[in-house]
C-alpha cells in the first residue's frame, strides 16, 4: 500500500516539477517578448542613423546596437576560423591515428579544458595581453584579436570532441569498405569518414559558434568596452551584444535605453536559439548534398 | 596650489593653441586627424566622455574613441601601464602614482559625492554620524532613523572607485564600511540600483543625481549642483583626465576639447560644474 | 608520391593535436608560473583564508570561496529535483508527443545565453524575492534559482540519456512481469542509471561553480561569507571580473590569480570524478 502510494507520488511529483520548469521558462520568455517586442525595429539596431549608410560604413551608429552586433559577428567569425582547422585536425588525429594512451591523455586534457570556467580563460587571455604589452609592443593590449583567440581556446574542446566522437561512432562497414577497395588511409578519411561524420562535426561547430556569440565572461576581461563603434582593426577595442546587455542591465540611464536592452536580449536570443536548433536538427543528407554534390 | 598652477598652465597652453585656428567651434581641430583614443577609468566621467566621443566621431570618421569604465584606480593604472591613452579619475592621483607613472592631471570639472536613497523613502536627511553608523552596520533598520520598519540595504563601490575614496574619506571620516554591503561597479549602476530598491542607500556623483533617486541632506545640506558650487556642500571633488607624460597628438586635442567652450558646455549639460 | 602525402597528412594532424594540447598546458603553465608567489609562506594563509580589505592591505579570498560554494551547491540542490522530475517525464512517464515536445524545450534551453538569464533575474526575480522574502532581493537565493535553471538542461540531458541507455532487455522483462511505467522506472531504470546520473550532477555542479555572469549580476558581490540564503555573496568568478588589475606585481593581481587557480583545481577534480565514474560504469557493464 505504502509502495503504491509512493509510486503515485513520484509520478505526480515528476509531472509537477517538469511543469514548474516549463512554466518558469515560458514566463521568462514571454516576459522578454512582452517587454522587448515593442522596441524591435530599425531604431534599435541603427539608432538615428540611416540603416543603409550605416551598413555601408558611411555613417556611424551611436544609440543602436549595430556596433555591438558587428563586434559579436567579428568575434564569432575570427574565433571559429582559428579554432576550426585546429580542432578538426586534432579530432581526426585523436580518432584515426592516436594510440590508446595518447587518446586517454590528450582526451583528458580536452575534458579539463571543456570544464574550465570561461572567466579563467578570460583571465589567461588578459594576462597574455598584458605580457605582450610589456614585452613586445605598446600597441598590444586587450583587443578584438586577444578576445577572439581566448574564445577560440574556449570552444576548441567542443570541436575536437565532436569530431572525434562522430568519427569513432561510424559503423565498421563504412569505415572499412574503401580501404578494402584499395583506398589509402588519407583517401578514406577525406572521402569517406569525414563526409559521413559531417553532421556530427557540424553540430559541434555550431555549438561552438553559439558559445562564442553568448559568452560574456571572456570578453569582459579581454577588451570589450561600452562605446567603441564598429571595430576598425584586430587590435582595436570593440562592443559586443552580450556585454551590451550586461552593461544596460546595471546602468541604463533612461527607460528607452532599458527597452533597448530588452530588444538586444531578443536579438541575441534569436541568434543563439537558431544556431542551437540548427545544430540539433542538422540533417546529414542536406550537408552531404551541399558539400559533395556530384 | 599645485592644481592651481596646473590650471593656469593648461589655460596658457590652450590659449596658445586655440587662438590660432578658430574660436567658434573647438571641434574643428579634429578635421583631418586620424587615429584612436582609448579612454578608461572613472565612471562619473562616462556621460561626458560618451557625448564628446559622439560629437567628434560624428564629425570625423577617421577617429575612433573607445570609452570603458572600471573606476578611477583602474583608469590611473591602465594609463600608467600604457594600456589606454587617457585614464579618468574622480579623485586626484596619489603622489606615488604620479611619481611612478609620470602622470599629468587635467581637471575639467567639479563634482560632488552625494548620498542617495529611493524616492519612496521618507528619510531625506541624515547627520554625518548617522551616516557613519549606517555604513558601519550599527544602524541596520530604517525605523531607527525615522523611516519604515525594514532593513537597510547598503550599496557601495569597490576599492578602485574614486567616488568611494572621496566618500569614504570625507563623509565617513575613513570609518568602517560593513562587509555585508552590496557592490556595484559604477556611478550609473549605483543610481540604477538605488532607483530600483526602495530600501537602499548609496552614494553617487552629484552630476548623476536625477529624479529616479532622492538626494539626502547631510547635516542639513542637500547635495545639488548649487550647494556644491557655492561650497556649502563640502564633499566635492574634481573630475580629472590623466595622461602618461605630456599628452600628444589626438590625446592632446581631446583634452583640449574637454577644456574648450564646447567641452565645458557638455560637462555642464551632464550635471557637472565646469572649471571655466 | 602517395606515401609522402600520407605522411604529410599524418604529421599535419599530429601537429594540430600537439598544438591544441600545448594550448591547454600553456594555460596551466601560465597559472602555475604566475601563481607560485602565492604559495610562499607569508602570503599563503593571508590569501587563502584572510579577509578582503585592500585599504588595510588584506587580500584574502576566503569569502569568495565560501560564496562560490553556497551559490553553486544551492543551485545544484534546486536543480536536482527539477531535473529528476523532467527526466523521469521525458524518459518514461510521458507519451511520445509530449516527450518530443519537452525534449525540444530542453534543447532550446541549452541555447539561451547566460546574460539573458541574468537580465531577466534582475528585473523579474529580484523584486519578487525582495517583496516576498525580504532582504535586498539581490542575494544567494536569487542567483541560485537562476543558476539552477541555467544548468538544468545539462542535468536533464545527462539524466535522460543514462535512463534511456539502460538495456532494453531489462525493461522488457520487467514489463512482462507486469510492472507498470513508474515501477519500471523506479526499480529497473534508475538503479542502473545512477552512475551516469551522478556524472551529470557533477558536470552541472561544475557549470554552476564556473559561471560568472549570474552571480555577478544577481548575488550582490558583498565580500563576506554569506550567513543565509537571503544575504548577498561574491563568487570567485565574479571577483575575477570585478577586480581589474593591470600590473602583474600588485597583490590584487596575485589574489585574482589565486581565484583562477582555485577554480582550475575544482574543474580538474570534477573532471577526474566524472572520468572515474565513467570507467566504473564501463567495468560494470
Amino acid at each position: 500500500m505504502m509502495r503504491v502510494f509512493m509510486e503515485k507520488m513520484v509520478e505526480y511529483l515528476s509531472w509537477a516539477l517538469a511543469l514548474l520548469l516549463c512554466l518558469s521558462v515560458s514566463v521568462f520568455l514571454s516576459y522578454l517578448l512582452i517587454k522587448g517586442l515593442p522596441s524591435l525595429g530599425s531604431e534599435l539596431v541603427f539608432g538615428k542613423a540611416d540603416p543603409l549608410s550605416a551598413l555601408l560604413g558611411r555613417e556611424r551608429v551611436f544609440d543602436g546596437i549595430f556596433p555591438a552586433i558587428i563586434g559579436t559577428l567579428c568575434l564569432v567569425v575570427l574565433s571559429t576560423l582559428m579554432a576550426l582547422p585546429l580542432g578538426i585536425c586534432s579530432g581526426v588525429y585523436l580518432s584515426e591515428y592516436a594510440t590508446p594512451i595518447m587518446k586517454k591523455v590528450v582526451g583528458g586534457l580536452f575534458d579539463v579544458l571543456a570544464g574550465i570556467p570561461s572567466i579563467v580563460v578570460g583571465l589567461y587571455g588578459f594576462s597574455v595581453a598584458i605580457f605582450l604589452h610589456h614585452h613586445f609592443s605598446d600597441r598590444l593590449g586587450p583587443c578584438l584579436l586577444i578576445s577572439a583567440i581566448s574564445l577560440g581556446v574556449l570552444v576548441l574542446p567542443y570541436i575536437v570532441r565532436s569530431t572525434q566522437t562522430s568519427l569513432e561512432e561510424l559503423p565498421a562497414h563504412i569505415r572499412h569498405t574503401a580501404t578494402a577497395l584499395g583506398a589509402t588511409r588519407l583517401q578514406n578519411i577525406a572521402y569517406v569518414l569525414i563526409p559521413n561524420a559531417l553532421s556530427g562535426i557540424s553540430s559541434g561547430v555550431i555549438l561552438a559558434i553559439g558559445r562564442c556569440a553568448e559568452d560574456t565572461a571572456v570578453i569582459l576581461l579581454t577588451g570589450v568596452v561600452a562605446t567603441a563603434g564598429v571595430p576598425s582593426s584586430l587590435l582595436s577595442q570593440y562592443e559586443a551584444l552580450p556585454f551590451y546587455i550586461f552593461y544596460i542591465s546595471s546602468q541604463y540611464t533612461s527607460p528607452a535605453e532599458l527597452s533597448n536592452g530588452y530588444g538586444a536580449c531578443l536579438v541575441l536570443l534569436g541568434i543563439c536559439s537558431v544556431l542551437f536548433m540548427v545544430a540539433h536538427g542538422m540533417q546529414k543528407r542536406l550537408f552531404h548534398w551541399a558539400l559533395y554534390r556530384p | 596650489m599645485l592644481t592651481h598652477g596646473f590650471r593656469i598652465g593648461i589655460v596658457l597652453v590652450i590659449s596658445l593653441f586655440v587662438s590660432k585656428p578658430c574660436l567658434g567651434g573647438a571641434i574643428d581641430v579634429f578635421d583631418g586627424q586620424k587615429g584612436t583614443i582609448k579612454i578608461a577609468g572613472g565612471t562619473a566621467h562616462i556621460p561626458v566622455m560618451k557625448e564628446a566621443a559622439k560629437r567628434i566621431m560624428t564629425r570625423n570618421k577617421d577617429i575612433v574613441i573607445t570609452v570603458a569604465g572600471g573606476g578611477s584606480g583602474v583608469g590611473i593604472k591602465q594609463v600608467g601601464e600604457g594600456l589606454v591613452d587617457i585614464g579618468n579619475s574622480g579623485r586626484k592621483a596619489k603622489p606615488e602614482e604620479v611619481e611612478k607613472y609620470g602622470l599629468k592631471m587635467f581637471k575639467w570639472a567639479v563634482d560632488g559625492v552625494g548620498v542617495v536613497v529611493n524616492p519612496a523613502n521618507p528619510v531625506k536627511s541624515l547627520t554625518k554620524d548617522q551616516l557613519k553608523r549606517i555604513y558601519a552596520g550599527e544602524i541596520d533598520n530604517w525605523s531607527k532613523i525615522g523611516g519604515v520598519d525594514h532593513g537597510i540595504t547598503i550599496y557601495t563601490r569597490d576599492e578602485a572607485s574614486g567616488t568611494r575614496a572621496v566618500f569614504w574619506g570625507r563623509a565617513l571620516g575613513k570609518g568602517e564600511i560593513t562587509t555585508s554591503a552590496l557592490f556595484v561597479p559604477s556611478n550609473g549602476a549605483m543610481k540604477t540600483a538605488v532607483a530600483n530598491d526602495p530600501h537602499a542607500i548609496g552614494y553617487v556623483s552629484v552630476g548623476h543625481i536625477d529624479e529616479t533617486v532622492a538626494p539626502v541632506a547631510l547635516d542639513g545640506v542637500t547635495p545639488t549642483l548649487d550647494t556644491v558650487k557655492s561650497g556649502q556642500y563640502s564633499i566635492s571633488r574634481g573630475l580629472y583626465s590623466n595622461t602618461k607624460g605630456d599628452p600628444t597628438g589626438l590625446t592632446k586635442l581631446f583634452i583640449e576639447y574637454l577644456l574648450s567652450t564646447e567641452g565645458q558646455q557638455i560637462a555642464a549639460e551632464k550635471g557637472f560644474i565646469p572649471v571655466k | 608520391m602517395r606515401p609522402s602525402k600520407e605522411l604529410l597528412a599524418k604529421s599535419v594532424f599530429l601537429c594540430c593535436a600537439i598544438a591544441s594540447a600545448a594550448i591547454i598546458l600553456a594555460i596551466l603553465g601560465f597559472m602555475v608560473a604566475l601563481g607560485i608567489p602565492l604559495f610562499r609562506e607569508s602570503t599563503f594563509s593571508a590569501i587563502w583564508s584572510g579577509p578582503w580589505a585592500p585599504h588595510r592591505g588584506a587580500y584574502g579570498i576566503w569569502a569568495m570561496i565560501s560564496g562560490t560554494f553556497w551559490i553553486a551547491f544551492l543551485a545544484a540542490m534546486i536543480c536536482l529535483p527539477l531535473s529528476l522530475g523532467m527526466s523521469f517525464v521525458i524518459s518514461s512517464l510521458a507519451g511520445r508527443r509530449v516527450r518530443k515536445l519537452l525534449g525540444a524545450l530542453v534543447r532550446f534551453m541549452t541555447g539561451i545565453p547566460t546574460v539573458i538569464y541574468g537580465f531577466i533575474g534582475i528585473f523579474l526575480l529580484v523584486p519578487l524575492i525582495r517583496e516576498g522574502l525580504g532582504g535586498p532581493g539581490i542575494c544567494v537565493l536569487t542567483a541560485s534559482i537562476m543558476l539552477a535553471i541555467l544548468i538544468s538542461p545539462t542535468m536533464i540531458l545527462f539524466f535522460t540519456d543514462s535512463l534511456l541507455a539502460v538495456n532494453a532487455a531489462y525493461v522488457q522483462a520487467a514489463k512482462a512481469l507486469g510492472a507498470n511505467r513508474v515501477q519500471r522506472l523506479l526499480y529497473v531504470m534508475v538503479p542502473r542509471a545512477l552512475g551516469g546520473m551522478a556524472s551529470g550532477f557533477i558536470l552541472a555542479l561544475g557549470r554552476a561553480l564556473g559561471d560568472t555572469l549570474i552571480a555577478l549580476m544577481l548575488a550582490g558581490n558583498a565580500i563576506r561569507p554569506p550567513q543565509g540564503f537571503l544575504e548577498p555573496a561574491r563568487t570567485l568568478t565574479a571577483h575575477i571580473a570585478l577586480v581589474k588589475a593591470a600590473d602583474f606585481d600588485s597583490m590584487e593581481f596575485r589574489s585574482i590569480f589565486a581565484c583562477g587557480i582555485a577554480l582550475y583545481l575544482f574543474t580538474i577534480l570534477a573532471t577526474i570524478a566524472v572520468r572515474m565514474m565513467a570507467r566504473e560504469r564501463v567495468a560494470v557493464s
